[in-house]
């Protein structure tokens, strides 16, 4: 268990010196440089402190060699678009908004996934089941953008019943403020059930059709025992692989619902980031949500030895 | 409840499978019936509606693909078990009927431990407490002879071999002291010294509780060991059904002398080939409207392929359905029961 342990850190730590590698070459390859736009109409000598202080006027290889050198103590260094502002800081002020809107619209679009997913399976064949696989494909197929704009459109613009954008901050981060999260939290929460309630119902399906399901009926059990004791469990296995990766992605916050509803969350300034090129918080946030993502997969592999007892632990003895 | 000498009593069973293709006829007017206390077995190859006639019986033919068909009459001591509510399903399911399946780690739940998927059983049936229920489960796993049974109870079916998952289906199929007893080619998937174990168990706990078996196989092997009666089933029915000596020494239907033919053989000294029997069954999405061997049988006769011959008494219970016992059929002698020919 713990060999397992320090190889799965090892290899996390090679995995984020290759994503970090190839993050700062790609960004290297785009041409122009994060400071051209805004020092192209200085004067030479401005131009030349100014690169100077970024340390852009070293060679990329150089420069690369300090930036990991950085990264392996935490520090990813400043914004080079705004001045002061750097990933910790911006982690401390905006991931908590990213990650309150993610976490509110998984929990109610998870939880009201898998429902519906057990109500399609259970229901096979009925209006129930085909309505629930309709709504599943018609809410996959329309993006989060078409969705904001229309809920904004009907519930804040002509119904009122919502603020049209805005999010709680202060004392209300965490807690509060609900009105403002409302319409956000909806407009994301709708892939998550479109997500769970299908593949709950696929799986579920594929064990009503399991020989030991048919000697559960043949024990005479009720059918609300068999359902729960012997149908779910064995469904959830494909439910546990896609859970955590949900968890990494919810936390990170999404673009389109930041931006529509004006929300300060992480999502919206990775993405301006990217655009202006700004290589530090770039390097800084991939380097941070590749981190997330391998702790969740290894939470994962670890929940499967609690849902399954057929897969057990690498090096545990039996 | 009545005390008919017949525990179970099968009329006319007709069951359907709706697929795209169409209807399956699974099982075609299928009728026997099982004394108290005896051990019928209903052998035939693969497909011919063996295992779908034992589902039935067991109340596990489920809508919509699965019909029982208007007119079909299952009679458990003298009640249609197709007319029962869901109570009543609930207490015949498990406490008056059991069942083994053929593939037993296919058959437990792999996520549950053994013992609670026996105590499971005890709990529905018996109403008894968590742990009396414990208890009971590990002196069912002890009575199919699994060693240490109190550490065997917190494994899980993974964690067994083929034979040991195998008595685990027979511990909870017998926990709840059923009177009918059901076994699905229940050694067809372990090898040939743990069928024979396998089978001593199911034979030795029917003598000790007086359970009813029908024991479904396609091993006229396993049949000798532990039945009293036979029915040989082929494409759906019932073609020869009697007492085992009469079936094993003096067969009359084709089908049976090809399928006792096709056992090999210990006591042959030649060196002779195992007769097979060629061709396969007939589609049950489009059953011929005689009877459905004659494709397959060296006897064949113009009016096998236009009419379904009935059954010929040869008394004893014995009846085939063949119509070389027409007579206005050719006499045709009964072929060497041993089987093999020379090459």
């Amino acid at each position: 268990m713990g060999r397992y342990i320090v190889r799965r850190f090892l290899e996390m730590l090679l995995t984020l010196f290759l994503i970090a590698t190839a993050t700062f070459f790609l960004l290297e390859a785009v041409p122009g440089d994060p400071l051209s736009q805004r020092a192209d109409k200085l004067p030479v000598q401005s131009r030349e402190v100014m690169y100077k202080r970024y340390g852009l006027d070293k060679p990329v290889m150089e420069r690369y060699l300090i930036t990991m050198k950085n990264m392996a103590k935490g520090d990813f260094g400043e914004s080079f678009v705004y001045a002061g502002q750097t990933v910790g800081g911006l982690i401390h002020d905006r991931l908590p908004v990213s990650a309150r809107l993610g976490i509110q619209q998984m929990l109610l679009g998870v939880t009201v996934g898998l429902l519906l997913g057990i109500l399609a399976a259970i229901k096979r064949g009925t209006i129930a089941d085909y309505t629930v696989v309709a709504f599943s494909v018609l809410l996959i197929s329309i993006p989060h953008l078409i969705f904001g704009l229309m809920l904004q459109k009907i519930f804040a613009g002509n119904l009122r019943w919502f603020p049209t954008i805005g999010w709680p901050s202060g004392d209300e981060l965490w807690f509060g403020g609900w009105k403002y999260t409302v319409l956000p939290t909806l407009t994301g929460c709708f892939s998550y059930i479109a997500t769970y309630a299908r593949l709950l119902k696929t799986s579920m399906l594929d064990v009503v059709n399991q020989d030991y399901v048919l000697t559960a009926e043949s024990k005479g059990l009720s059918r609300g025992r068999i359902i729960r004791k012997h149908i779910l469990r064995n469904s959830f296995i494909p439910v546990m692989t896609q859970l955590p990766m949900s968890v990494a992605m919810c936390i990170t916050g999404s673009f389109f619902i930041e931006s529509i509803f004006a929300i300060p969350g992480i999502g919206q300034y990775y993405v301006t980031a990217v655009n202006n090129q700004d290589l530090s918080i770039v390097l800084g946030e991939t380097v941070l949500l590749a981190l997330l993502y391998i702790v969740v997969l290894f939470i994962t592999d670890l929940l499967y030895v609690v849902v399954d007892p057929r897969i057990s632990m690498p090096g545990r003895k039996k | 409840m009545g005390e008919t000498k017949k525990i179970l009593e099968v009329k006319n069973l007709r069951v359907s499978y709706h697929t795209y293709a169409g209807e399956v006829k699974s099982v075609r007017g299928v009728s026997f019936s099982l004394e108290r206390g005896k051990a019928l077995a209903i052998v035939g190859e693969s497909g011919c509606g063996k295992s779908v006639t034992a589902k039935s019986v067991m109340g596990l033919i489920k809508g919509p693909q699965g019909e029982i068909k208007e007119g079909s009459e299952i009679l458990y001591n003298g009640e249609n078990i197709l007319h029962y509510d869901k109570k009543q399903w609930q207490s015949y399911k498990g406490g008056e009927c059991a069942i083994v399946f053929q593939d037993a780690l296919a058959s437990l739940n792999p996520t549950m431990r053994v013992g609670k998927q026996i105590m499971e059983n005890l709990i529905a049936h018996k109403h008894m407490s968590k742990e009396e229920a414990k208890q009971e489960a590990i002196n069912m796993l002890r009575l199919v002879g699994i060693p240490e049974p109190e550490k065997r109870v917190r494994q899980y079916p993974h964690e067994f071999s083929g034979g040991m998952r195998q008595r685990v289906m027979i511990a909870i199929a017998f926990a709840c002291d059923p009177k009918l007893l059901i076994c699905d080619e229940p050694t067809t998937a372990l090898d040939v010294t743990i069928q024979g174990q396998i089978l001593d168990i199911i034979r030795d706990l029917q003598k000790k509780s007086g359970t009813s078996v029908i024991m479904i196989t396609h091993d006229l092997g396993v049949v000798a060991n532990i039945a009293q009666d036979i029915a040989v089933m082929y494409s759906g029915m019932i073609v020869e059904k009697g007492k085992c000596e009469d079936i094993f020494y003096t067969p009359r239907h084709p089908y049976t002398w090809a399928l006792i033919r096709s056992v090999p053989r210990l006591d042959l000294k030649n060196k002779q080939v195992l007769d097979t029997i060629p061709g396969t069954p007939p589609d049950l999405l489009n059953p011929p409207a005689g009877c459905p061997f004659c494709t397959r049988c060296k006897y064949c006769m113009q009016i096998c392929r236009e009419e379904m011959p009935e059954f010929t008494d040869f008394g004893n219970g014995h009846v085939a359905a063949c119509w070389l016992h027409h007579e206005m059929a050719p006499k045709v002698e009964m072929p060497d029961l041993r089987g093999g020919h020379h090459q």
